[in-house]
């Protein structure tokens, strides 16, 4: 391969207030003087995300259309200002801070459904069309779009794209990649493109599969052509209980050894059940040590033969109860506990930390055990609610920030935990991405070659330095200083609106 | 001083790989559009691919990585072929956990070698393009074919965890991992997928995989018209039958694959007993209702790969899922005198059309005229096997669109030598 080329940019050179004044201008001359944002009141709201990180912007932009994207990204490159992307902020991986400082282009405001074809099961959608917007907006054709992050009534497709995101349905039809079929980009000289379209077979590479899980570093998505899917004719809903965390996980295997997929088949662990009964009154018993939710849809026939499955083999491993509901409705109530779990968590600590590792699904309760171990180390609590079956575990670190030095032991511990998933022989990411915060994990899963052998995208794409700067990939030049210069780290809280 | 000829550069990498006696496999020379390669070789390990590419790259000289061959007629014809890299001897299957439904092969391992592996534990990689009974599993990522699974399973692609590729300086890298969800750093995999070897050679794949169907049965419902014909296909698509792969086929397709003289969707059924059994009603129901004739035709699918393979002349259309019916009956309606037999995956808007013109000199008509049909819908139409003096007249993949700088910057960047079977791909990348 070619050699690396070296990067033209030393981050952390914040520039000074002419050069800030003049893109300024320039902005405003693109997008209109409401749409630039740049007192340190309207920054606020744009540096931080649901992570520990927080970093601030120069520039706040709002294009409202991809004519107005490609003007701003051109007018930072003369400045020669990084360019990061933004949907909705709820990324957990610091994917949409100005890690060194920078244009923020917030496409919040394009969010456009330009076209839904019923008949070909595809829609057209801007970026910041809202995940569940889109669901909503083509449900009166009994088509619904798949991938479900379970901040899904506030993030953005755009941000799904860039994140590449998952939630608890991937486990039968994918993550966001298996449903995007086409892009319209702005790179980064502001050329518009088209990678992918309406087919799977344009010739050429799949430079739109490749695009997806970029975390915004190769370019801005201003269009995306979604797959949707038809909705099942019926779903089943199942909750058990388990004494003991291990026989939760010999059923997940089990299930998956006999020959179902379900669509959704979710643990939580005995601190989520003790959170979620005095919040919820669900009637999960305290002594319980885990419970899984599983789904399943399809034909009528497919999904009673299947659950009735599933039952069996759940007391078979020792559940001592299993619901079933195939209402809507009551499949809500068996939902409403796994969907307020961290809410829940708020009551007994201000700040979470969540992390997102993937093991094999063989290897769940080992991880969970050693992870478990590493939070008690540390004198840290620690909740697991995560997507079993495909093996994605979520710990959150629970903690109260006002207790000097736990921040720092949280971040220690999340890295521990981090590594544990990695000699398991999984990931450090399922379906939040690496972004600020996990990039210096990624030499645990690839080597020089393997990082080279990636940049030759940015180089493809000719994204430069510029896109997204610090994200994705380890330190380079200038990025190491970042939450020193430019990010402060503070605690997310608990709350209503926090998700995982 | 002149430059050293092909000949003393290949004297120089024999040379220089001597000592790994790759010689003594027994290596076969491969062919692809008539360019013979001057040296084969058959490596059995990563390393040894890799010194081949190392030493290879130092002579300079052209490669082309090649499974089983069964998908050589495919890409434009390359500028130069010097050294053939079999992956045949890379057939270890190298990791199969049936508790976390993934698989990790070397590339050389051959598709049925690792579904008679993986139904032994219940579980199979849902893919059956035609040439599945001896392509390799890299061939197949290589040259992204699909066959009548992917109306349920999708493509390659979706089945895809990660890939080990040999570049073209020697140098290995990976993507992706082996576990079923995962989001660290760029999906390299994705584009090597189709890449018909143009950009590294594939050694090692991780994918997850799919349970078997309890059970599996095919109906041809030969029809009156192709509407009729698609629009039980459609029908059960909307109802979201139990039905895993489902073609159009042309009388003439019909008449090889399923001995149906008409119009025929020719459907897989499968999944658990009760689905399949009311899958079977609604499409009788569906099949009485268009007057089609339905029959249960065992063995369809094998037949549908033999005839479904490459032909004097193969094209694929792909257009979006509601033109599939219409173009395929369009297509079959002029193309008739040339010995068209189409299949249609409709519902992934894929028309694959086989002839066999009674004179070459007609072949770029037909190209031509495809290609406009595909283009006045929106579509695509991609040569899959054409004579040589026709693909000498044509390019196979049409005009290239507004993203091939960007690929031909992802093939500066990973093969600035241009080494890795060049001119072969979209744009003569």
């Amino acid at each position: 391969m070619a050699d690396e080329p070296t990067p033209s940019y030393v981050a952390g050179e914040i520039p000074n207030g002419s050069v800030t004044a003049a893109l300024i201008r320039d902005l405003e001359a693109a997008v209109g003087k409401r749409y630039v944002l740049s007192t340190p009141d309207e920054l606020l709201l744009y540096e931080y995300d649901a992570t520990i990180d927080r970093a601030r912007p120069q520039i706040v932009v709002l294009p409202e259309t991809a004519g107005q994207v490609a003007a701003a990204v051109r007018a930072a490159r003369r400045f020669d200002m990084p360019v990061i992307p933004r949907g909705a902020g709820t990324g957990i991986s610091g994917g949409a801070l100005a890690a060194t400082g920078g244009v923020v282009v917030a496409l919040t405001r394009m969010r456009r459904i330009i076209e839904v074809d019923s008949e070909n099961r595809i829609a057209i959608v801007e970026p910041g069309v809202v995940n569940l917007d889109l669901s909503k907006a083509v449900a009166k054709h009994g088509l619904y779009y798949a991938p479900d992050p379970s901040s899904q009534r506030a993030c953005t497709i755009g941000g799904n794209v860039a994140e590449n995101a998952g939630g608890p349905h991937t486990l039968a039809v994918g993550s966001t990649t298996n449903h995007v079929l086409g892009l319209e980009l702005v790179l980064a000289d502001g050329t518009v493109i088209w990678v992918g379209g309406r087919t799977r077979d344009l010739p050429g590479y799949d430079l739109a599969g490749a695009f997806v899980g970029s975390e915004g570093t190769l370019g801005i998505a201003t269009k995306i052509a979604v797959r949707l899917m038809r909705m099942p004719e019926s779903t089943r809903t199942l909750l058990a209980i388990f004494n003991r965390i291990d026989y939760a996980s010999n059923a997940v295997s089990a299930i998956i050894a006999a020959g179902i997929v379900p669509s959704a088949l979710e643990m939580m662990d005995r601190m989520i059940i003790h959170a979620v009964e005095q919040a919820l009154h669900c009637g999960y018993p305290l002594d319980a040590e885990a419970v899984l939710l599983i789904e399943v849809d399809g034909l009528e026939e497919s999904t009673a033969e299947q659950s009735e499955d599933i039952d069996r083999i759940c007391r078979d491993s020792g559940a001592r109860e299993v619901r079933l509901a195939v209402k809507q409705a009551d499949r809500e109530l068996l939902w409403a506990g796994r969907k307020s779990s961290l809410s829940a968590l708020g009551r007994y600590f201000p700040n979470f930390y969540v992390l997102d590792g993937v093991v094999p699904r063989t290897r769940l309760v080992e991880v969970l055990r050693a992870s478990n171990a590493v939070a008690e180390k540390y004198g840290l609590a620690v909740a697991n609610v995560f997507h079993a079956g495909d093996g994605n575990l979520h710990p959150n670190l629970l903690f109260d920030e006002r207790i000097p030095g736990t921040t720092v032991d949280v971040l220690q511990a999340g890295a521990e935990i981090m590594r544990l998933c990695v000699d398991a022989g999984g990931s450090i990411t399922g379906e939040h991405g690496v972004g600020l915060e996990k990039r210096d994990f990624m030499a645990w899963l690839f080597d020089d070659a393997d990082m080279a052998a990636m940049s030759s995208l940015k180089v493809a794409f000719a994204a430069g330095e510029r896109f997204n700067p610090c994200k994705a990939f380890p330190t380079h030049r200038g990025c190491g200083e970042v939450s020193v210069a430019n990010a402060q780290r503070v605690s997310a809280r608990l709350g209503e609106d926090v998700y995982v | 001083m002149s430059e050293p000829t092909v000949a003393s550069r290949v004297d120089d990498f024999v040379a220089a790989i001597s000592q790994l006696q790759l010689h003594a496999s027994g290596a076969q020379p491969f062919e692809i559009d008539g360019l013979e390669s001057v040296v084969s070789v058959a490596p059995e390990s990563l390393a040894q691919v890799q010194k081949c590419l190392t030493e290879a790259h130092s002579s300079a000289l052209r490669v082309a990585a090649v499974g089983s061959g069964a998908h050589l007629q495919l890409g434009n014809i390359p500028e130069a072929l010097d050294v053939a890299l079999s992956t045949g001897r890379l057939h270890r299957i190298v990791a199969h956990e049936p508790a976390d439904m993934t698989v990790t092969v070397e590339a050389g391992v051959r598709l049925a070698d690792l579904q008679h592996a993986l139904a032994e534990h219940g579980q199979f990689l849902p893919l059956d393009p035609p040439g599945a009974d001896r392509a390799t599993v890299g061939g197949i990522l290589a040259a992204n074919v699909s066959g009548p699974l992917r109306h349920r399973y999708g493509t390659a692609r979706d089945w895809l965890l990660g890939t080990r590729v040999v570049h073209a300086d020697g140098s290995t890298s990976k993507s992706g991992g082996r576990v079923v969800k995962n989001v660290s750093g760029y999906d390299m995999h994705k584009v090597y997928v189709g890449s018909l070897g143009t950009l590294a050679v594939i050694t090692e794949v991780t994918f997850k995989l799919a349970p078997l169907p309890k059970v599996d049965c095919t109906l041809a419902i030969a029809s009156p018209s192709a509407a009729a014909a698609q629009s039980i296909i459609s029908a059960g698509h909307e109802r979201g039958l139990a039905v895993i792969g489902a073609e159009l086929l042309s009388p003439t397709a019909a008449s090889a694959v399923c001995d149906r003289g008409a119009w025929t969707a020719l459907l897989r059924i499968a999944g658990g007993g009760a689905a399949v059994a009311r899958t079977l009603d609604e499409l009788h129901d569906y099949a009485a209702l268009a007057e089609g004739e339905s029959a249960e035709v065992p063995g369809a699918w094998d037949r549908w790969r033999a005839v479904f393979g490459p032909a004097d002349l193969s094209l694929r259309v792909s257009v979006a899922p509601s033109d599939a019916g219409s173009i395929a009956e369009n297509l079959d309606r002029r193309f008739v005198g040339d010995a068209a037999q189409i299949s249609a995956t409709s519902t992934a808007g894929l028309v694959r059309i086989n002839l066999a013109p009674a004179d070459d000199a007609r072949a770029p008509a037909i190209v031509d005229h495809v290609r406009e049909i595909a283009v006045e819908r929106g579509g695509v139409a991609i040569v899959d096997a054409a004579p040589l003096a026709v693909k000498q007249l044509i390019d196979v993949f049409g005009p290239p669109r507004s993203d091939i700088e960007i690929m031909r910057r992802l093939k500066q960047r990973l093969d600035p030598e241009r080494l890795l079977s060049p001119g072969r791909f979209v744009g003569r990348i």
